[in-house]
């Protein structure tokens, strides 16, 4: 079912949480309120799951507006942070709850749906046991069962993933994406993890202070952030900034800061003697031999990482991160060159952080 | 030292560190507890022989002081007393239902108090407190006068409710303590599953709680087992009394006190107490072991 949020605020006392909010979600996406803490992601979620009653704006899912009507009445199953399974039920009984509650089922066809729904996410096997006596991530399997029994048009997730341990996150990421195309069902999760954000959802949409920064399939906001805020929260390690003064030289535009020199071919040059903030990511600096490539620095520290490494160069006062292949030898000190990959630059404007190219 | 099995821990070598100093505060405890369990063996002891001399007992072992359980009749002192079986009954009326009244009033007032923001909220938690802290002695003229305006005055129904207004103020304020545990998501989660705020109330919340239910039930049911003076000023006619009540006249009427029977009577009285506390120590004790486990 397609989701619209229309100019969606919510206010607590003088505080605003969300600021006009403008949404659409397609028939059976799965889209990510990406945002740190306070940004107002789980404000929105739980207004589309009728917890919260929206200050302004409206709420349609299909063509209904749903912004007055209970959480029941809505067609919603939702998975909380802390799961909020009911410790004095069972776990077929937790699974079970939401058709005890809805429209009357009989008992067999309660029983098979409660068994069909633990078995799409394998824990039919636990059917007798407490809440207390499951792990976090059968815990977090029978929370996803009850949020599906009632086969519901909207899937909402509370940050699914984060009580889980490393390995288990890893895990049930790749499984909530599975089930959730195989389901075909409209998702809305809300996470502050950027990665599990890109790694799981059809599109991204980044907040903060509740206000919406970017919406876009994660492959756009990794490659073109919109801000200089989409560009520091995508992507691990983090991209560069450094700021530049922007200035001709032979008759194409130049950035220059202390130690860095770039040309920046097919930019139209903002205004002379602008300022602007350069930003790129560590995969688009390669190291090179000391005298080469378009700065020269000094090893900081080297992160072996495995599959890569991550070196901090330092190029007069100022450190990048660079990531360089795993023969890459370079000790603390040694003397590198760096490479900038010209057409992977961002520009930002330094005062308002908008992309300028 | 045990022969270990392979793959299993040895055992931990207990140590023998006992030494007299480790004695010092259960004697001293002792010394503080001792007047209490005398109390309670005297009482005992009373009511199984003829007499008392301070604390000895004289003649021999006799179930003389119990026969008000099988004939009352020949008990000089509860000759012009109500039966002792009825004003049972009327003490375990008056006791439940006040147990009852104030489990359904302070669980429906505490989970409004726990979960909804509404003006005045803190004034009237306040204020509960306030009650809570009056000694209804003060009150007792008011509330007569208010019971006859009722037509309640010399009424059981009457007591109760005097009874269960006087307790509420705790029960409100334990059962708001025991609502606030309870995590807000298992409430949104039940909303979203379908269910109405009345529903999740009762099939979500209150399983929850139990523990604390299960404790302001009996103490409230203890509390009102023991209460003397509401029923004593408010039904003074009689027939509706309960057992204090009748302690009370056993030994503040004439001049001659029948220590035998009253502890008799007094242990009669207690034993359902002791009953239930036998068999509810636990659940009491796990209290606070209770709550949401994740």
């Amino acid at each position: 079912m397609r989701v619209r949020l229309e100019k969606l605020t919510k206010r607590f006392g003088t505080v605003v949480a969300v600021t006009a909010l403008d949404l659409e979600i397609a028939s059976g996406e799965f889209v990510a309120l990406l945002g740190p803490s306070g940004c107002g992601k789980t404000t929105t979620l739980l207004m589309v799951a009728g917890i919260y009653r929206p200050s302004e704006g409206a709420i349609v899912f299909g063509d209904r507006r749903v912004e007055h009507l209970m959480p029941k009445d809505r067609g919603i199953g939702m998975v909380f942070q802390s799961y909020a399974l009911y410790p004095h039920m069972t776990v077929a009984e937790n699974i079970g709850f939401p058709l005890d509650v809805g429209r009357s089922t009989s008992k067999e066809e309660k029983s098979r749906r409660v068994r069909e729904a633990a078995a799409l996410v394998r824990v039919d096997q636990l059917l007798d046991r407490r809440p207390a006596q499951l792990s976090g991530g059968q815990q977090q399997r029978v929370a996803l069962a009850r949020a599906l029994v009632k086969r519901p048009d909207i899937l909402l997730l509370d940050e699914p993933l984060s009580n889980l341990d490393a390995r288990l996150r890893h895990e049930m990421r790749g499984e909530i994406k599975r089930l959730q195309k195989e389901v075909g069902i409209t998702s809305i999760f809300v996470t502050h993890d950027q990665l599990e954000a890109l790694t799981m959802a059809d599109r991204v949409a980044l907040m903060r202070d509740g206000v919406l920064q970017a919406y876009a399939a994660p492959g756009e906001l990794y490659a073109r952030p919109g801000n200089q805020f989409v560009a520091e929260f995508i992507g691990t390690p983090p991209m560069n900034f450094f700021a530049a003064d922007i200035g001709a030289r032979n008759g194409s535009v130049v950035a220059r800061t202390e130690g860095i020199e770039l040309e920046l071919a097919g930019f139209r040059p903002p205004a002379a003697g602008a300022q602007a903030t350069i930003g790129i990511r560590p995969e688009h600096l390669a190291l090179v031999s000391p005298g080469e490539g378009d700065a020269s620095g000094e090893v900081y520290v080297v992160e072996p990482m495995g599959r890569e490494q991550i070196v901090e160069v330092r190029i007069g006062e100022r450190r990048l991160r660079a990531i360089a292949p795993p023969g890459f030898a370079g000790r603390i000190g040694d003397n590198v060159g760096v490479r900038f990959t010209r057409e992977r630059l961002h520009l930002f404007d330094p005062a308002s952080g908008a992309r300028l190219a | 030292m045990a022969t270990t099995v392979r793959g299993a821990l040895p055992p931990v070598p207990r140590p023998i560190t006992f030494r007299w100093t480790s004695a010092i505060p259960y004697l001293v405890l002792l010394a503080f507890t001792l007047p209490i369990l005398v109390l309670y063996g005297w009482l005992l002891y009373g009511s199984f022989f003829p007499r008392m001399e301070g604390l000895k007992p004289i003649g021999a072992f006799t179930l003389e002081n119990w026969r008000f359980l099988w004939a009352p009749e020949t008990v000089d002192a509860l000759r012009f007393k109500p039966p002792i079986i009825p004003l049972t009954i009327n003490t375990l009326i008056f006791s439940l239902s006040t147990s009852l009244v104030v489990l359904l009033i302070s669980s429906m007032a505490g989970y409004a108090l726990s979960r909804i923001r509404f003006p005045g909220r803190r004034t009237f938690l306040a204020g509960v407190l306030l009650l809570h802290s009056f000694p209804s002695v003060t009150l007792l003229i008011a509330t007569f006068l208010v019971l006859r305006q009722l037509r309640l005055y010399d009424q059981l129904v009457g007591v109760i409710l005097v009874k269960t207004a006087f307790e509420l103020p705790f029960g409100i304020w334990i059962m708001k303590g025991f609502f606030d545990t309870v995590p807000w998501d298992l409430e949104m989660a039940a909303l979203v599953d379908g269910a109405g705020r009345l529903r999740t109330w009762w099939r979500v919340v209150m399983p929850l709680v139990k523990p604390g239910l299960l404790a302001l039930g009996l103490l409230s049911f203890v509390s009102g087992w023991n209460e003397f003076l509401l029923p004593f000023v408010f039904m003074p006619s009689g027939t509706q009394q309960t057992l204090s009540v009748l302690i009370r006249g056993l030994i503040g009427e004439g001049r001659f006190v029948d220590y035998g029977l009253v502890t008799a009577v007094g242990l009669y009285y207690v034993a359902p107490i002791l009953i239930l506390f036998f068999f509810a120590q636990d659940r009491l004790m796990k209290i606070y072991a209770g709550g949401v486990k994740g």
